[in-house]
This record gives C-alpha cells, structure tokens and sequence, in this order.
C-alpha cells in the first residue's frame, strides 16, 4: 500500500460578531485523503436535533481510526458540519434565536443580509459541488421516527438509488412542496449537488442504535462514490428500505385532547383496527379516545411527547407497499 | 347573536378552547371580514378589532344617531388566542406559526384545523382585512399592503386613508398564509402593518382605528360616516421604492427617530454602538431622502439586522 497521510482540520466557514462581545463562528472538520471526490455531512440545523450530532462524532472516530491504520483509505474528502446553527443547539431552540427563523426555510442564503441568510449562503459556498451530502434531522421533540431518507419527487431518479444503500428502513417519497423550496436539500439538488435527507430518532435525544445504523450507510456511499477506497472494509449492510409515499402513509390525529399514552411498541407491524394507544384524561378515570390503525401497514411514526392537542399528530401508519429491491 | 365561538375544541387540561369572533350587523353572509391576531403576539391589531367591534355594536344599538350599518362584518380580534393568552407569537402547544398553516385542514394538526375553520368564515367576503404588527424587533409605520394586487385593490387600497400604501408580490415562500390563499377568492384582499409586536402604540391604534370605520363608510357597509376629503393623501410605494439600511457592524442600535417623517439624504438616523465598551462603531444616515416607514426598536443588533426603511417619493 502506498504511503499517503489523511489531514484532518477544523475551521470556521462564517464567523459575525454577535451584538455584545462574543463573535459566532459556524465549524467542520475537513478530512483530506486523496484527490477523489468530497462528501460532506450536515447536522444540528435544527438546536433540537441531535441524531445528527452524534453520527458526526461516530464518523469523525472511524476517520481518526482510518488515518491510523489505513491513511490512503480515505480517497477523497469528507467534512462534517455538525452544527449549523449553534445558537440554537445553545439555547435548546430548534429556529435560530433572536431570529426565531427555520435555518431551513432560509436557503439559499445570501452573503449579506441577516444571520439565518449568511449561514444559509456560507453552507451553500461551501457544500456545492460536493459528490453528495447528507442532512441528518431528528424529527422533532414530538415525534418518534424510524431511520429514513426523505426525497422530493422532483429528485427522486437520482436520488433514490444512492438511499436504497444509506442502510435505513424507510425511503419517503414527497411531493413537491413549494414552502420546501427554501430547504438546503432542496437548493442543493436544485443545483446539482446531491443532497439526501434523514429523518430518525427524535429531538433533544440520542438513539445510538439508529445512529450507528446510518454510519454503516454513510461509509457504504462513500465507498460507492469513490470517497473511500475500495480496500476498505466495512460493516455489512443489514437494512433495506421499504417506500412509501402519498399513497400509502396514514395520518393518525389525535380526534381529541389530553395525554396519548401508546400501548404498542415503535416500530411495529399492526392489523388493521389494532389499538395502538389511548388518549385519557388526567382530570378523571377512563379512556377518552382509543387510537386504532387504520390499515394493515408499519407504524413508522410515534408520538414521544404525550401531551396532545386535538389534531396533535400522534402516529403515521404505512400500508405495505413491498420493498425496493 | 353578535358573538359565536368560530371555533370549539378541547383542551388537554381545561375547559373547551374556543375561538371567539364577532358578527355585526343585519343577518346576512358577512360583507367584510377582519381578522388579526394570527400571531399572538401581535397586540395593536386585537386592540383594534376589539375596539372597533365595540364601536359597531355601539352603532348597532343605536348609540351613534348618525350611524347605520347596513351590511354584515365579522370580526376575529385573535386567532391564535392561546399565544395571546401566553404572550407567545406562535402556537404556543407546538411551536408552529398560524399564519404557514393555510389553506388548513379540517382533519389535520390543531393548527390547521383552526386554518380551515378562519378560512371558511372569511373567504367569501367581499373585503377581507388581515392586522399585522411586524414583529418584537421591528416598528413598521401604519400601513396598506397588498399583494400582486388587482386594480381595484390598488384603488381600494386607499379608502383606509392611511399615509402609505405598499405594493408587494407575492412570495412563493409565503403560499401557506391566510393572504394568499384568500387570492383564491373573488374578492378584495388588504394586510394592515400597524407598528410593533408586543405593546400597544397608542397613536398607530388610533390612526388605524379611523382608517377602518372610514373604510366601512367608504365601501357603503356603515352610512353616515363623515369622511374629510382632505384625508392625508395616501403615498403608493411599490417594492422599488423600498430604500432598506443594513447593520454594516454588531453592536447597539439607537435612535430618537418617529416613523411617519421626512428625511433627507445624509441625515443622521441613529447610531450603532460597541456594546461593550461603548464606541461609536456607525453612524447611520440616510442612503437617500423619503418617508421613515420602519426602524429597528430591538437594540441588540447582528451585522446584516435590518435597521432601517425609507421610502422614496415616486422611486
């Protein structure tokens, strides 16, 4: 094997003075291998989620580990921005703060203007032209979801066939959606870098299992894409990705108030009609509402936070639509 | 009955949540519909609706000899009345923001339900009303906006008697407002942006306040309304005319300018301090001479905050 070094650095690709003293400096860490192509992965968008935080830990200890023991096994690069908005992962608030603006509906950016607009436009400078990135979400602090690849219709033809190998159990489907348009993924693809979406776990929480899952996926792409070279060894993949879309994903909504205590484990086959929760009263005994599965399917969706609202969503049910081969 | 719950829902842990509105006047489809309050934060436009069902009852009941109303007006003071209630902008239970929920869905998420419900009462009116109040940071001068407007809007527009009138288009990222989709609706459709989110400004209240009863008289809905001619001439800004300030610097910004005055270019506006120590990092003048429609009241400032908007005169 030829003797080659893997470099690893961290810089700031924007750094503002905020209003008293303190200057913010959004970070990666940029491993440099060879001369194949970049990948990047991009996570914390949202200060709630942090599945996405710690799958950028698990990645930046397999790199230090890989610079060890087979340096020239990193054939191209690989940056990780695990926090793009760390005024929010600061004050445990999914927008950005003082802004009280999605990072996500900010893109794409541009070099002036205000804050949630420069943080947009420095991750688009940075990450174009990248042979794929990954955006990790964590749901949010309401939701339970199982590791999956959200895709816009709009991209679907090349993006699907690099999600059936991320080694997640769910590829989604979405139509397109024009609030969505101001989305990384979304202006990303827009401009031919390939961006996918994942979607797992649930906010201000950590699923180790799940995170680990997605970094088998991740190394798999890579080495696909010629980011890793091909002596690399890797865990096997043992995922494969069931699809849904508009058609078969039913919306269960809560049809009235008060605390949604489930009796059925995430992630679960169900029958249709199956008890999948019940919503009681705190105020009094019984039950005020049962929440049953309107189809035969998967509950890939479950409520975490037992609070609800009439209408809260409190789980998706996917009707078996077959796997993709 | 001139006040019905628009809306009736459970709550988790109290009594029934409800959504009060306002039906004033003979019994008929409401002619005119007006609502605010979408964010809950935004405290001038409950104010004012409040009042100024108040005053149509008033009229109603034959309090004002003079006056008459003759056609129907719904009014909705708040809609997001939890965020109201909790001094919250957004839907205090989620965190979702009222005004991206539309068109709604009656079977969907709470937010969407109340979506549904505020679009169905209003949309076939034949004047809808949206109140705004910029946000905590921002004071907007009172104001008419419409949006990719037809021509009787433009003409309309002016009936408020407010001293600026703001053309702007559409904005794709904005296709969930209750705005755009009343666009779907035959009919004329006006958005109000009366100062600032969290406190009453008193004189912006007031000047609205006329605004909306010299509306009704004008579009005929309420009789007698004596309305001067020598109303101030409402100035017509289009987005061009738009001259916006930019923090070039971090810091404080201050300033002991009114909204509604004449500048002239090169004028100082405020100035933007290192908060720390307290230099003068900017001092802000104007880029050009015209109305002062907005200026930044929160002080604490990132490089790139809006600071402030003038308008030029036929720009």
């Amino acid at each position: 094997m030829p003797e080659s070094s893997l470099s690893i650095s961290t810089s700031c690709i924007l750094s503002l003075e905020m209003p008293y003293s303190e200057q913010l400096c959004i970070r990666r860490t940029v491993y440099r291998g060879g001369d194949g192509p970049r990948a990047a992965i991009v996570a914390g968008i949202h200060g709630d989620e942090l599945e996405g935080l710690y799958v950028c830990q698990l990645l930046a200890d397999w790199l230090e580990q890989l610079g060890r023991d087979n340096p020239a096994g990193l054939a191209g690069t690989v940056e990780l921005y695990p926090a793009m908005n760390p005024l929010g992962l600061d004050t445990l608030t999914r927008a950005i703060p003082v802004f009280d603006t999605d990072l996500n509906r900010n893109f794409p950016g541009g070099s002036s203007g205000d804050l949630p607009k420069r943080i947009a436009h420095a991750a688009m400078e940075n990450l174009a032209g990248a042979a794929l990135v990954i955006d990790i979400h964590a749901s949010n602090i309401y939701l339970r979801e199982i590791p999956q690849v959200r895709i816009n219709t709009d991209f679907a033809d090349s993006l699907v066939p690099m999600a059936q190998r991320l080694n997640l159990d769910l590829i989604w489907l979405h139509g397109a959606m024009t609030v969505l348009e101001a989305t990384i993924a979304h202006s990303l693809n827009s401009i031919g870098t390939p961006c996918l979406v994942v979607e797992m776990g649930v906010g201000m929480r950590i699923t180790p299992d799940y995170c680990r899952q997605l970094m088998s996926g991740i190394l798999t792409l890579w080495k696909d894409l010629g980011v890793l070279a091909p002596d690399v060894e890797l865990p096997p993949l043992n995922h494969l990705p069931l699809i849904a879309d508009d058609s078969n994903v039913h919306y269960l909504n809560a049809p009235t108030s008060g605390l949604f205590v489930p009796v059925i484990e995430h992630w679960a086959d169900v029958r249709k009609g199956q008890l999948l929760g019940n919503i009681v009263s705190p105020l009094q005994g019984g039950v005020l509402a049962e929440v049953r599965s309107p189809v035969d399917g998967i509950l890939f969706t479950l409520r975490e936070y037992p609070l609800v609202y009439e209408g809260s969503l409190m789980a998706r049910v996917m009707a078996r639509k077959g796997r993709l081969s | 009955m001139s006040s019905r719950d628009l809306v009736l829902m459970t709550a988790p842990l109290r009594e029934d949540f409800t959504i009060p509105c306002h039906e004033i006047g003979p019994m008929a489809p409401p002619v005119v519909s007006f609502v605010s309050g979408l964010h809950g934060d935004e405290i001038n436009g409950i104010y004012i609706l409040a009042r100024l069902a108040d005053f149509l009852k008033s009229v109603e009941s034959g309090a004002y000899p003079k006056l008459r109303l003759v056609q129907r007006v719904l009014i909705i003071p708040a809609v997001n009345v939890l965020g109201a209630n909790t001094l919250r902008r957004a839907w205090p239970f989620d965190q979702s923001d009222q005004n991206r929920m539309f068109p709604g869905n009656q079977m969907g998420e709470t937010t969407q339900r109340i979506a549904y419900t505020v679009l169905e009462a209003t949309k076939k009116s034949t004047y809808r009303v949206d109140l705004h109040s910029s946000n905590l940071y921002f004071e907007e001068l009172p104001q008419v906006r419409i949006y990719d407007p037809t021509p009787e809007e433009q003409e309309n527009a002016r009936l408020f008697g407010l001293s600026a009138i703001m053309e702007r288009s559409v904005s794709p990222v904005f296709t969930t407002t209750l705005m755009y989709s009343w666009k779907y609706w035959p009919g004329q459709n006006f958005l109000l942006q009366v100062g600032q989110a969290g406190s009453i400004q008193l004189p912006h209240c007031q000047q609205v306040f006329r605004g909306l009863v010299s509306f009704l008289g004008r579009i005929g809905v309420l009789e007698g309304v004596e309305v001067a001619e020598a109303d101030q001439e409402a100035l017509y800004f289009t987005r061009e005319c738009s001259v916006r300030i930019y923090a070039d610097r971090a810091g404080m910004f201050v300033s002991d300018k009114n909204l509604g005055g004449w500048v002239t270019k090169g004028q100082e506006l405020g100035y933007i301090y290192d908060s720390f120590n307290g230099n003068v990092r900017t001092k802000v003048v104007a880029p050009a001479a015209g109305l002062l429609t907005g200026i930044r009241r929160q002080p604490m400032l990132f490089e790139g905050d809006l600071l402030v908007r003038i308008c030029t005169k036929g720009g």
